[in-house]
């Protein structure tokens, strides 16, 4: 109740047009409306979810207060699908805690999707000899394989690949580099 | 909570035990007290306390009265007797008015007649007393009797009653006791996960500790290698200065000898420490290499020939000026070349 | 830079443990003078520019690339030519004196004689002290192979002075990547062990990786990403025919080679997990040599041909596992520290080498297996690939030098470095090949 007022306060703001980014209105919103959990997505593909949430403000009227979570939770379940890799740590095949949520989403999705398939390519930094780090990929790979099967995805659905350090990310032998090319990518097919 | 714990405990006797004692005490008192009214109701005689006849008359059937009428019942035939004996004797006043003797004897026998009626009434009223006694004694031990029932059943509704409660607090207790062992159980569980949690992080921590200071000792070991090896060269120079000093002229050619050999000899990749080369070297009296010869080699003729190529290497070598020194030790000797490894 | 790590080859094996003198006194004994000693630097030698009778082809002079070699095993410091007081040809015109003077050692002197297509090569190796001829040979090939005529005079001269074969007419597979054509372009070469001839055996779009010589130096296993996925490839280099060897779900990878050439090691997760298998190529059947449920990589045989190095996280981290024979219980070697991968033994089984990190830099080790004593033998930072010469007095290894890759090759025990020329882009993965007698 108190979300939708809110969210419905907001939309009386948008449509008065008291501000000009979306962007900026949507990190309020952001902040207001929901968990920290979304916040991440900020950074990916925030302009999909404010614009999602945006049109449901409006809407709102016409929906039932179930129909208007259930379309909010899809743009949420939508908006964290936008994010399709996923970061390790050196040596390590865990998956880390903020990855979760979103990996969630995608075994939703895949589930929900039987026709769909996904290729899941691991990947590790340059340091290190390159075919332990290729063995490393796999085992990155197979975690988070591992991971959507349980969360309702299919094997059948999944293929999995190891390039080691092979395909870089990022160029560059920095600590930032390195962390950005331990990782694990989703590639739906 | 544990204040009232430690009070239970600390009664000792439990408490139903005391009202029995008390109990048993009284109804001792009690038979006491009565028998005492038995030994000593003729000399003493004590009146019944009211309070105590109050509660038995609402209490109990009314007082026998029984027991006090055959005590009057013989008493009035004996006043018909007396006056019919009265009677007669007035008959016999009137009739033998004039014989004295007879009428003195009949006073006599009035006389002792009243004396012995005086008596018998005496012995009614003793009799009647008695009674009354008795009566009011065995009054007495059934009041107390009832009263002792009567506590009993109190103290016994009471001992159940108090039964109850202890059970109730004890329930209580142990409902108390079992929560608190739950939590004291579920905060050691806690406490032991935080602690294995703890000795986990303690172990990785120690790991990496240990690994760091693997690092660090290493580290520092090399650094102490190094500076080990420039201190002992230093140390080694210092002395072979201070022998070159202090040995004979013989002593200090020998030590500059090693050591320009050591600097032209160039053992080979093949090298190992278990290599010997022993050469005869014959040197003319400036110092000049008249010849050299392998008496001993090695096995491996790149190492024989890099020895060969150090002595051979040296254009003169340096040999004490003095003819004699020279000819002892320095016309011809031996050299080995053997490689010893650091540590 | 790589000096201060570890000690150079001379002073690591004749530092004096004690300076010992020993005198005898007596009149009747004779003096004895030990040497415990050698010199703490290179053998000076000098490489006289051959005489030419007819016209040579054009490009590298052969003494030039003797000179080269010589020095690029760290072993020796060749005198350059401009320094030099004369420069003989023959015996006659040696003078010894001229070049102790020069604090020389050795002196190799030369001609070269064309002789329609080919050249003849007439050389002699002095040792300037004993006034000593202790090579003389004559040796042929085509004008259009003097690299091949300068890299065996190179071995034949090596060889006289430290009693060891050399390893200058061995051969370097490699892999460059190009980007600047945009699309990556992965290539898998072969060259000479001093980077020149370099030859493309096949290009990508994909990753090449891991390349392995046969025994007998005609063939090369490889991991190619072509397909997609990673899978082990056996080239015939003469031919340019290639076998897809491999093809498993999931990892085919880390191929070696046995002695006999007749069967693979390689890592293959067709089971689950990466483990080590033994492939014999004929049959292409395989058999599990490890089974862990870490990563189990990076396989090796040891110089005896009955063992097998590897890489192994079981302990948590890398490290490197021995296994007496083929699916024996594994030894661990390695504790130094916590990453230690990718073991490459040497000949003489002597040592084993391989990835080490260290102080967060990735350097290239190596443990005596005698005595399993550990030495860092480079400092670069980011160090991988390490393969040792057939000879196990190089060793080649992958590192980065202003942002990009390149080889380096050290002495065995970590003295002079020599960097490869690195033609374009990124260079890894290099494979030193056999000697081919």
């Amino acid at each position: 109740m108190k979300l939708s007022a809110q969210t419905k306060v907001l939309a009386l703001l948008f449509s008065a047009g008291l501000f000009a980014g979306c962007s900026t209105t949507g990190e309020n919103m952001d902040e207001e409306g929901y968990g920290s959990d979304v916040a991440a997505i900020d950074q990916d593909g925030g302009s999909t979810v404010y614009g999602g949430s945006d049109q449901d403000g409006i809407s709102s009227s016409s929906m039932t207060e179930e129909e208007r979570m259930e379309a909010q939770q899809q743009a949420e379940q939508e908006a964290l699908r936008d994010i399709t890799t996923f970061y390790f740590d050196f040596d390590t095949s865990e998956i880390k805690p903020e990855a979760r949520d979103v990996l969630m989403a995608h075994a939703r999705y895949l589930s929900n999707n039987p026709g769909q398939n996904v290729r899941l390519e691991g990947h590790g930094d340059e340091r290190g000899s390159k075919e332990y780090n290729l063995a490393l990929g796999e085992r990155r790979a197979n975690a988070v394989q591992r991971f959507l099967i349980v969360n309702g995805a299919s094997r059948g659905q999944m293929e999995t690949v190891s390039y080691g350090e092979e395909k870089p990310a990022v160029m560059g032998s920095s600590e930032s580099a390195w962390a950005q090319n331990r990782r694990v990518e989703l590639v739906f097919e | 909570m544990t204040g009232q714990e430690r009070e239970f405990t600390s009664t000792g006797v439990p408490p139903w035990k005391s009202p029995v004692a008390l109990s048993v005490a009284l109804h001792l008192l009690i038979v006491g007290v009565a028998l005492a009214g038995w030994s000593w109701s003729s000399s003493i005689q004590e009146p019944p306390p009211s309070s105590i006849s109050a509660r038995l008359i609402t209490q109990q059937k009314p007082e026998p009265s029984p027991v006090v009428e055959p005590v009057e019942q013989p008493d009035r035939e004996q006043e018909q007797k007396e006056l019919e004996k009265q009677k007669q004797i007035e008959a016999q006043k009137r009739q033998q008015q004039k014989e004295e003797e007879a009428r003195k004897a009949a006073e006599q026998k009035k006389r002792e007649e009243t004396e012995r009626k005086a008596e018998e009434q005496k012995k009614v009223e003793e009799r009647k007393a008695r009674e009354a006694r008795e009566a009011e004694a065995a009054r007495q031990k059934a009041e107390a009797e009832a009263k002792e029932r009567e506590r009993r059943k109190a103290e016994a509704e009471a001992e159940k009653q108090r039964q109850q409660e202890a059970k109730r607090k004890a329930e209580e207790e142990k409902q108390r006791q079992e929560e608190q062992r739950k939590r004291e159980e579920a905060e050691r569980k806690q406490k032991e996960e935080q602690a294995r949690q703890e000795a986990e992080r303690k172990r990785l921590e120690a790991e990496r500790r240990l690994q760091e200071q693997q690092l660090e000792a290493q580290a520092e070991q090399a650094r102490k290698a190094r500076a080990d090896e420039a201190r002992r060269q230093e140390q080694a120079a210092a002395a072979k200065a201070r022998q070159t000093q202090m040995l004979s002229e013989s002593e200090k050619y020998q030590a500059l000898i090693r050591e320009r050999l050591s600097q032209a000899w160039y053992p080979p990749s093949s090298a190992t420490e278990d290599m010997t080369a022993r050469l005869q070297i014959t040197l003319l009296p400036t110092g000049e290499l008249a010849g050299v010869k392998l008496v001993a080699s090695s096995g491996n003729t790149a190492f024989d020939n890099s020895a060969l190529g150090a002595v051979r290497s040296l254009s003169r070598y340096p040999v004490p000026s003095e003819r004699d020194t020279f000819e002892t030790y320095f016309r011809q000797f031996t050299i080995e070349f053997n490689p010893r490894r650091l540590r | 830079m790589i000096h201060e790590i570890s000690f150079r080859p001379l002073k690591a094996m004749f530092a004096a443990l004690v300076l010992m003198l020993v005198v005898v006194t007596s009149a009747q004994a004779e003096l004895l003078i030990r040497v415990t000693e050698g010199a703490d630097s290179a053998i000076p030698v000098s490489v006289v520019p051959f005489a030419e009778n007819g016209s040579m082809p054009a490009g590298d002079k052969v003494s030039s690339i003797v000179q080269a070699d010589l020095a690029m095993s760290g072993e020796f410091r060749p005198l350059p030519p401009e320094k030099m007081l004369s420069l003989p040809s023959k015996r006659s015109d040696v003078y010894f004196r001229d070049w102790r003077l020069l604090g020389q050692r050795y002196v190799l002197v030369g001609e070269l004689t064309r002789n329609g297509d080919r050249v003849q090569a007439r050389y002699e190796l002095f040792d300037v002290n004993r006034e000593e001829r202790i090579l003389g040979e004559t040796a042929a090939a085509p004008a259009s192979n003097m690299r091949s005529l300068a890299h065996h005079i190179s071995d034949k001269v090596y060889e006289s002075i430290t009693g060891v074969p050399g390893a200058f007419s061995t051969k370097l597979a490699y892999v460059t990547l190009d980007r600047a054509s945009g699309e990556p372009r992965y290539r898998l070469q072969v060259s000479d062990i001093d980077g020149k001839r370099a030859r493309i055996r096949l290009e990508s779009k994909e990753p090449i990786l891991s390349p392995a010589w046969s025994p007998d130096g005609k063939k090369l296993a490889y991991v190619s990403f072509e397909t997609g996925k990673p899978v082990i490839f056996v080239h015939e280099i003469g031919s340019g025919e290639r076998s897809k060897v491999a093809d498993f779900p999931g990892l085919n990878s880390a191929p070696a080679w046995s002695a006999d050439g007749q069967s693979l090691l390689m890592t293959l997760s067709k089971d689950g997990n990466a483990e080590i298998y033994q492939m014999n190529l004929q049959s292409r059947k395989t058999t599990k040599l490890t089974n862990h449920w870490a990563i189990d990589t990076e396989a090796a045989w040891d110089s005896s041909g009955d063992g097998i190095f590897f890489t192994s996280d079981r302990s948590g981290g890398p490290q490197i596992y021995y296994m007496a024979k083929p699916g024996a219980e594994p030894r661990r070697i390695t504790f130094g520290s916590r990453y230690n991968a990718r073991p490459r033994p040497d000949a003489s089984g002597n040592y084993v080498y391989y990835v080490h990190q260290r102080d967060r830099a990735f350097t290239i080790a190596r443990t005596n297996l005698k005595n399993d004593e550990e030495t860092v033998l480079t400092r670069t930072g980011s160090d991988e690939s390490p393969s040792v010469s057939p000879n196990g007095r190089m060793l080649i290894y992958a590192t980065k030098q202003s942002g990009e890759s390149v080889l380096t090759v050290i002495s065995a025990d970590g003295g002079a470095a020599y960097s490869l020329p690195a033609s374009e882009g990124d260079v890894r993965d290099p494979a030193w090949g056999p000697i081919v007698r």
